[in-house]
């Protein structure tokens, strides 16, 4: 059944529909940061029809951040991120390796069966300090129950990027519990798009739309506030997140890290080589666009991961949505 | 093992067809293959530039937005900075290597298209030099796109004045050809925006120029297509960001609906105006305004004159035709899916704004390519005088119900402006134009139906057939229709223009199968 766990949508996924439109590179930040056709999802499609193969586009495929800008933009409709996921399998053995994971085990199972929302963190908010976790989830619980999944797919996550392929059953073994769930929040972006896939009948919501729903924080929210989406999971569920977010920016005049398409600009744009650690960021390149002509008392994020980018790049003071939901600001 | 679709071209994407009884001059030109590449890529290399000729690579150049026309240059080059174009078009006049110069790609007729030799990919230069809110104008590197650099104006508060409704075509590009919007029967098309460029001639030297110095340089790059030198650089007139009010007419007569347009331009009672039509059932003449003012005097002056209806006096009178011609439900059927999937894109609460149009590009251009795009854009138009259009446009008409079931017309005036016409010679601006010029371009909707090159390129060829028979001209010129220049604007005039082009480039590398 998870055999989707690899290819995800498998109908939307073809290069050969691309038409050679461009409207890809608008978005694309490894386009704004290299102005190379080859290593856009405009140019990995055209030398895909031409005959080429992962191998012979592979630094290409490699340098794509996962962000997922290009596929509301994309005209034809095609899977890009799902496209990238799969060639980077490609490169790789195509032998499953079985993957740990944290084992939930029948307590967290017990657990969740009596919990109306579960959270499923990343690392960056697991490791954040200043008690913005506890923060979040007070404001999430509100009056319902909420437990965070101790099994937080973080190696899941890592192979989606990477393009290890994942067992289905490791999968399984991570969605089972959180099936049980009335509505599930997952903070990685790229996990919150596989989840809409393996688990289609669940309320998954991200972060920031669970967090910027709570009236308290809209209230919070000012009119020179830069307030920044999280970019995967926006472009996961874009047609009905850019309403969201329109009706956010109606309601507190805070402006958005969102371009003229509303496509979100990501702060924080890692190539894979970047992801691993084995080649430096250009965060600073991303970080100053979202910036330029901006007036802003304050740099709001939704995840956590984003603020050393800010904090490197600017004095403006920036707080996680969590610090506002918990009424730190 | 996880798979995924690999699109494929057929085997020979070119030679399908037989092109027999079509009425041209040229079809693709011959690939270049001469023993001098060797030479020149190794003079490259000591130069420090870049030949990219890995099979992938080439293969995203292989075809125009077009999408007939097929080439493979021997190696790109992503251009980067002025001087390494300059020492690029040296080594190539030296070694008589062609250099084809690419934008956006959104040619229709191959002219982006590198039959071998070097393809020339402009996007590689995509930044904004400067912006001078004072003089109220942009200095910007030439492949920017039309719609990175409003991305950069509007973080300024300021917009372009007039770009292609279509946002990855490139400013450099744009102005080699003209570009139309729907604000260009006021403010002219988006070469007239111009004022000053940075260009590489086809020698390899860095000119500055602009209507006072090297205006013989300018006269000739500006519109065109590509023949005086590669455009790196250019300044042009910005404005004052607004948002637009639209207003929506319908039209079951096409001849009603472009005299009302015309009407709307010579009494300059509107800041937009455009026609965008569903075959010729469905005829909508779009008007729009920058202000509340200019709004205010358009509804209390201008719009009680127009005959066009509101959308709903349009449903109604459209369904008691229906109802009469049930023959045509069919017909009824489509028009109806097509307003139903269209128009909610033109209203998207996103970028509307208290009953305003945010960031119209956006909105245009995203409809542009999900409802007109597909691998084969096949957009012939004509260019006439005011006088003439009614006829061209009727006539075309008629070619497009010959030829497809379902398209689209689109037609906008362009206001030509006195000081320019050196600019407009050999151009797509009629030569007999005074005033404003029409432009009307006839787009077939193809769906899923797959047709063959011959009939897309007779159906091209009878579009343009027509703007010889009536003196019109184009705005496509070049590539695969380039034998229609001498027939549209005879031999005089081009023969002055190739006298020029050996003169600027002896040997005729740089875009050498775009017209001559």
């Amino acid at each position: 059944m998870f055999a989707l766990a690899n290819t995800a949508s498998a109908a939307a996924i073809d290069h050969a529909a691309c038409s050679g439109c461009s409207l890809c590179l608008l978005v694309c930040p490894v386009w704004r940061t290299t102005h190379d056709l080859r290593l856009t999802p405009h140019g990995r499609a055209k030398a895909l029809q031409h005959g080429a193969n992962a191998r012979d586009i592979a630094i290409s495929v490699e340098s794509c951040t996962v962000c997922g800008a290009c596929e509301p933009v994309c005209p034809e409709n095609i899977g890009l991120v799902a496209a990238v996921v799969a060639l980077r399998r490609q490169l790789h053995s195509t032998d499953h390796v079985e993957l740990t994971g944290q084992d939930a085990g029948d307590d967290l199972l017990q657990d969740l069966r009596d919990t109306h929302t579960v959270l499923v963190l990343d690392a960056a908010l697991r490791q954040s300090t200043g008690n913005i976790l506890s923060r979040v989830t007070a404001a999430l619980a509100e009056k319902r129950t909420m437990c965070i999944s101790k099994d937080d797919g973080a190696d899941i996550a890592l192979a989606l990027e990477c393009g290890q392929p994942i067992s289905p059953r490791r999968i399984e073994r991570f969605v089972s519990p959180l099936r049980h769930a009335k509505k599930i929040i997952v903070v990685d972006g790229l996990l919150y798009r596989y989840l809409q896939l393996w688990l289609p009948r669940a309320r998954i919501v991200s972060l920031g739309e669970a967090l910027s729903t709570i009236p308290a924080v809209r209230r919070a929210l000012r009119r020179t506030d830069l307030y920044v989406i999280e970019p995967r999971a926006y472009h996961a569920n874009y047609e009905r997140l850019v309403t969201h977010y329109d009706e956010l920016g109606a309601e507190t005049s805070c402006s958005f890290n969102l371009d003229l398409q509303r496509i979100a600009i990501a702060a924080t744009a890692r190539s894979l080589p970047q992801f691993l650690g084995t080649a430096a960021t250009d965060n600073d390149v991303h970080v100053n666009w979202i910036l330029k002509g901006r007036t802003v008392n304050r740099i709001v994020i939704e995840n956590e991961g984003d603020r050393a980018a800010f904090e490197t790049a600017c004095r403006i003071p920036v707080v996680h949505l969590g610090d506002i939901a918990g009424g730190a600001y | 093992m996880d798979s995924i679709t690999i699109g494929t071209l057929p085997s020979c994407p070119v030679g399908a067809d037989a092109l027999l009884a079509i009425k041209r001059q040229r079809t693709n030109p011959a690939r270049w293959n001469a023993p001098s590449w060797e030479m020149f890529a190794t003079a490259a290399g000591v130069h420090d530039i870049e030949l990219i000729d890995a099979n992938a690579a080439r293969g995203a150049f292989v075809t125009d937005a077009g999408g007939t026309a097929y080439g493979l240059p021997h190696a790109i080059v992503i251009a980067r900075s002025a001087e390494q174009i300059s020492t690029l078009l040296r080594l190539a006049q030296h070694y008589r290597v062609p250099v084809t110069v690419r934008g956006g790609g959104l040619t229709t007729e191959g002219e982006s298209v590198a039959f071998g030799g070097v393809l020339l990919d402009m996007t590689g230069m995509s930044q904004v030099v400067q912006i001078d809110r004072k003089a109220l104008t942009v200095r910007s590197q030439a492949g920017i796109f039309w719609h990175s650099l409003a991305e950069e104006l509007r973080r300024e508060g300021l917009d372009y004045l007039s770009a292609p409704l279509n946002m990855t075509s490139t400013v450099g590009g744009t102005l080699g050809v003209g570009g139309i919007d729907v604000n260009s029967a006021r403010l002219g098309c988006s070469a007239d925006q111009a004022l000053a460029l940075q260009v590489v001639t086809p020698t390899g030297d860095i000119v500055e120029c602009s209507d006072t110095s090297n205006a013989h340089i300018f006269e000739r790059v500006i519109l065109g297509y590509g023949q005086f030198g590669v455009i790196t650089e250019a300044t042009l007139r910005v404005r004052p960001y607004t948002p637009l009010r639209m207003h929506y007419f319908y039209y079951a007569s096409l001849r009603a609906a472009i005299e009302d347009l015309q009407m709307l331009n010579r009494n300059d009672a509107s800041d937009y105006s455009g026609i965008l039509t569903i075959m010729d059932c469905a005829v909508n003449l779009l008007v729009a305004f920058d202000s509340v003012e200019r709004e205010t005097a358009f509804i209390a002056q201008w719009k009680r004159r127009l005959r066009g209806h509101g959308e709903a006096g349009f449903v109604l009178r459209a369904a008691i035709q229906y109802a009469l011609r049930p023959w045509r439900l069919g017909q009824a059927l489509y028009l109806y899916r097509r307003k139903r999937e269209l128009f909610p894109q033109f209203r998207r609460p996103e970028y509307m704004r208290e009953g305003a149009m945010q960031d119209r590009s956006v909105v245009f251009s995203r409809a542009v390519w999900k409802f007109w795009g597909s691998r084969q854009m096949v957009i012939p138009d004509l260019a006439t005088s005011a006088e003439k259009f009614v006829a061209a446009v009727e006539r075309g008409n008629a070619v497009c119900r010959t030829y497809f079931p379902y398209y689209t017309l689109y037609c906008v005036g362009i206001k030509l402006r006195a000081e320019h016409r050196p600019h407009y010679e050999m151009s797509c601006i009629p030569p007999d134009a005074d005033g404003w010029a029409y432009g009307c371009e006839f787009e077939p909707i193809m769906h899923d139906v797959v047709y063959s090159r011959d009939h897309l390129q007779s159906f091209k060829n009878a579009i343009y057939d027509i703007g010889v028979d009536m003196g019109a001209s184009y705005y496509r010129f070049g590539g695969m229709m380039k034998g229609y220049i001498r027939r549209a604007l005879g031999d005089a005039l081009v023969d002055r223009h190739l006298a020029m082009k050996r003169a600027a480039d002896p040997a005729m590398i740089l875009n050498r199968d775009v017209i001559f």
